[in-house]
């Protein structure tokens, strides 16, 4: 027995291969993986300085930042919810900074302590295969033709699905928002949790339609050759801006600032509109359609989320999930 | 708790001898790999400024989380999937463990290997996989016609998926611990008079009671604290748990760990009723079984019996393993989801995306692999001497040390996983291991150590102390027997929870994506990383890659110690 403890530790220590460096860049990100990989691969062969990603969802990046609170290990933090940066630094966790390379960045998309690194919006994502006909509005779909053809991101764990119901709100008013949502209730539309539980569904067929999906991953997959249109609809959607900043605690400002100015660079927005995301920078060229294109809704953010807790529980009575 | 422990240990040992040493570094071992990360959840429930270091509002979580009625709600719906997961899984893995045991199953030892499988798929996957499966032109469909979403998406079905998941673990027990009760037992009743069926439920079937409650008891535990398949089905089916509660805030902003915490603390609770239950079933009366006589394995002969008995064996295989496995590689092996099952959608773009290595995929096998052998190893050590620290030694306390042994089994990993990054991310650690991967190694040994734990001490209690004694006259030290006559006779039962242990470590997904350093990978993260971000395809040829490989490391294990192996019977 004893003499298996020796190898247990070895082995042990053989399973450790990467004890993380110092002297590196902290990046946690919530997706996509392969555009932060991308990002922090150029970064790294461009400065030198290395760069250590933890990817995620937002509210894994969330729920870590806040259990290590006690020892802030983040440098840069990028997230998919615009709120989220805003309550950090009303808890004054961000670094102060403007990069320079943000001067093309709409006003609306950047503060003194965070700015987007790319913009999403959404949208209705609707299978070619089915047999219902092509949605081209969200009340669309409370036709009898969607029964029991439609998914919908929970608005409680997809950020970007409760931007949706705030701009509904804001451009419906709340009587025939909560009546929209309490009739495709009734003809059975399904919340079944975050984006991608929400999208599958309809991808394999099971479902026809997502109602306020979060474009670019649907876009990607229709590159890919997955039977699905991305609707935008006529009446105007919301966007979903994803916040990049700087915590306070960081030992590495310099690097961090020089890592949020890559970001924003020529060459990191190219990467940005790769997968499918818009651009910040209006200068950038995206391969989708951009706010400009878009019918936008504005939505007085700070006001929804003052009430979100209340927009929330409204939303579970109207839907009855 | 964990002072007046380490204070009471040494007094009680019974001798300051090489034993009393090992036996106090085990206890220590203990509390710091599970009581320290348990102690500091506990700390953030009752103060919900603790992640900040703030001692204001103590308790003033509980009265308002604990008066919702909403709670009552979740708390039955855990209790009533719990029990009924475990009432299913004791009908269809009893009957299949005693017939592995006692008679001469056709086929043998490969089932052991067959139904190990079903641990190695992640529980998530199985539940998309079933899912993917039987909903509305799913793969049943457009093969057959056939759908079945109204029984998935419903408790049946969540009852139905969960016990194909978690079955093996009744299974192994019950084969294991019948075996080694031995046929000894049986043949002198039978000398007595008693026919086949009278021997098996007087004698073989209460002797292996210790082996087949602690089993049981794993899987109520597994079942109330697993997040993948209430999460993925239970949603459809409107069915939430416990589980899904305190995830729910984890994930949604803001994140609320104060009230996770205290939603953990009523499942470690519940966990713990359930303890004291199988505690009252295993002590109340002795099980020692094994008093080192020797003993022939006679085994019967099935006769015409043979075929209904590898029928049913196959059937539980076909829906176990088959249809879950074969769903993974029909989505690894089309280019879209949304072609279907279709030669001109034959891809295998998804396995060059993997092997092209992109998002660090080969990484995170290594990382992987290497993390679940160091768990086996550790969790087996520690595993063993916990168990004989609780069935054997003289000293106070014991009881608590197999109590917190256990609990980890019924903390949510999000939770373990948050008391680890507590107790560890304090800059007052001599040395850091927070953000290495050894963080992962002490959550996953956290979190399995309880397999092992509960396999060893039933192992222990059906050994009779007869056999050290023996060993003691000859001369031998306590390092001596331990090594000489406990340990073989223990593993059987410690190898099989190793294995299992094995197969765990290598796909647990809910700690890793909170406590894996930045840049690391695991298999399970990166699984799960590519659903998110919608590529199931190569999520699911990632899974296909990382259960062939996991399953081909252990038949390469068994046929390579064909003899030691208790798998290979």
């Amino acid at each position: 027995m004893h003499a298996l403890k020796p190898f247990a530790l070895s082995a042990c220590l053989l399973a450790l291969p990467g004890l993380a460096s110092a002297s590196a860049l902290t990046v946690y990100s919530a997706g996509p993986g392969a555009l932060i990989e991308d990002l922090a691969a150029d970064f790294s062969e461009e400065t030198g300085i290395e760069v250590n990603v933890f990817q995620s969802t937002t509210g894994q990046v969330m729920a870590r930042l806040e259990s290590e609170q006690a020892n802030p290990l983040a440098d840069v933090v990028i997230s998919a919810s615009w709120d989220s940066a805003e309550s950090l630094h009303e808890e004054g966790l961000l670094h102060e900074y403007r990069s320079p390379n943000a001067e093309t960045v709409p006003d609306f998309l950047k503060t003194d302590h965070y700015v987007a690194q790319g913009v999403s919006a959404l949208a209705l994502v609707w299978n070619r295969n089915s047999d219902v006909p092509q949605p081209n509005d969200w009340s669309d779909l409370t036709d009898a033709a969607y029964h029991d053809q439609v998914t919908m991101p929970d608005p409680a764990q997809s950020g970007a699905a409760f931007e949706l119901i705030s701009g509904l709100l804001t451009a419906m008013g709340e009587d025939a928002t909560w009546q929209l949502m309490a009739d495709l209730a009734d003809n059975g539309m399904l919340v079944p949790g975050p984006n991608a539980r929400a999208l599958n569904p309809v991808l394999q067929g099971a479902k026809s339609v997502v109602f306020g999906a979060v474009d670019y991953i649907s876009l990607g997959q229709q590159a890919e050759g997955e039977a699905i249109e991305v609707i935008f609809p006529e009446s105007g959607t919301v966007i979903a801006p994803r916040p990049m900043m700087i915590l306070a605690s960081t030992a590495m400002p310099d690097e961090a600032e020089q890592f949020v100015d890559f970001v924003l660079s020529e060459q990191g927005q190219a990467r940005v509109a790769e997968r499918y995301l818009m651009p910040s920078r209006s200068d950038i060229e995206a391969l989708r359609p951009t706010i400009e294109e878009l019918t936008l809704i504005e939505v007085d953010s700070d006001a929804m989320n003052a009430q979100r807790e209340a927009i929330l529980e409204r939303f579970r009575e109207a839907t009855g999930s | 708790m964990a002072a007046r422990l380490a204070l009471g240990l040494p007094l009680r040992l019974p001798r300051i001898t090489g034993a009393g040493v090992v036996m106090l570094l085990t206890a220590a071992a203990l509390l710091l790999l599970v009581g320290l990360p348990l102690l500091y959840v506990l700390l953030q429930a009752i103060f919900p400024g603790w992640s900040r270091g703030e001692l204001s509002g103590a308790f003033g979580l509980f009265v308002p989380l604990l008066s919702d009625p909403a709670l009552l709600g979740l708390l039955g719906n855990t209790l009533r999937l719990g029990i009924a997961v475990v009432v299913v899984c004791a009908l269809l893995a009893i009957p299949l463990g005693a017939l592995r045991a006692l008679t001469r199953v056709p086929g043998g030892a490969a089932w052991d290997l067959i139904f190990l499988i079903p641990f190695m798929i992640p529980p998530y996957i199985a539940a998309l996989s079933w899912m993917l499966t039987l909903q509305p032109r799913g793969y049943a469909e457009q093969l057959s016609g056939l759908s079945a979403s109204a029984f998935l998406f419903s408790f049946s079905g969540i009852v139905f998926v969960m016990v194909l998941n978690v079955f093996p673990v009744v299974y192994f027990a019950v084969s294991r611990t019948m075996m080694s009760v031995g046929g000894r037992y049986a043949a002198a009743a039978r000398v007595s008079g008693a026919g086949g069926w009278r021997a098996f439920w007087r004698i073989t079937l209460p002797l292996s009671t210790p082996g087949i409650a602690a089993s049981l008891l794993l899987v109520f535990a597994l079942t109330i604290e697993e997040f993948g398949t209430p999460a993925t089905l239970g949603a459809q089916a409107g069915y939430k748990v416990l589980v899904t509660g305190i995830h729910e805030r984890f994930a949604d902003w803001p994140i609320d760990i104060p009230g996770a915490a205290v939603l953990s603390l009523l499942l470690v609770m519940l966990a713990m009723a359930a303890f004291y239950l199988q505690h009252w079933l295993v002590t109340r009366r002795s099980f020692v079984s094994q008093t080192g006589k020797p003993t022939a394995p006679e085994r019967i002969e099935l006769g015409p019996w043979r075929w209904p008995v590898v029928g049913l064996f196959s059937l539980v295989a076909l829906i176990a393993v088959a249809v879950p496995i074969l769903a993974v590689l029909a989505t690894a092996f089309t280019g879209t989801l949304s072609g279907g099952i279709a030669w001109d959608n034959l891809s295998l773009r998804h396995f060059e995306a993997l092997f092209a290595n992109r998002g660090g995929a080969m990484q995170a096998l290594s990382t992987s692999l290497g993390l679940a052998i160091g768990t086996a190893l550790l969790t087996g050590v520690l595993g063993a001497l916990v168990g004989y620290l609780v069935v054997r030694a003289q000293l106070r306390g014991k009881g608590l040390l197999d109590l917190l042994s256990l609990l980890p089994n019924t903390m949510p990993g999000i939770v373990v996983a948050v008391g680890l990054i507590l107790a560890w991310n304090q800059s007052w650690w001599p040395i850091q291991i927070y953000n290495t991967g050894a963080m992962l190694l002490l959550a996953y040994a956290c979190l399995l150590l309880p397999y092992p734990v509960r396999y060893a001490s039933a192992a222990f209690r059906q050994m009779g102390e007869s056999l050290e004694a023996a060993a003691r006259v000859c001369g031998a030290g306590f390092f001596t027997a331990f090594r000489r006559i406990l340990l073989p006779a223990l593993a059987p039962s410690l190898i099989v929870s190793m294995l299992l242990v094995f197969a765990i470590a290598s796909r647990e997904l809910v700690a890793s994506l909170m406590v894996a350093p930045a840049g690391m990978r695991t298999v399970s993260t990166f699984v799960f990383g590519q659903f998110e971000q919608g590529s199931p395809g190569v999520g699911m040829a990632m899974s296909a890659v990382a259960i062939l490989t996991t399953t081909a490391l252990l038949v390469a294990l068994t046929v390579f110690s064909r003899k030691k192996l208790p798998i290979a019977g």
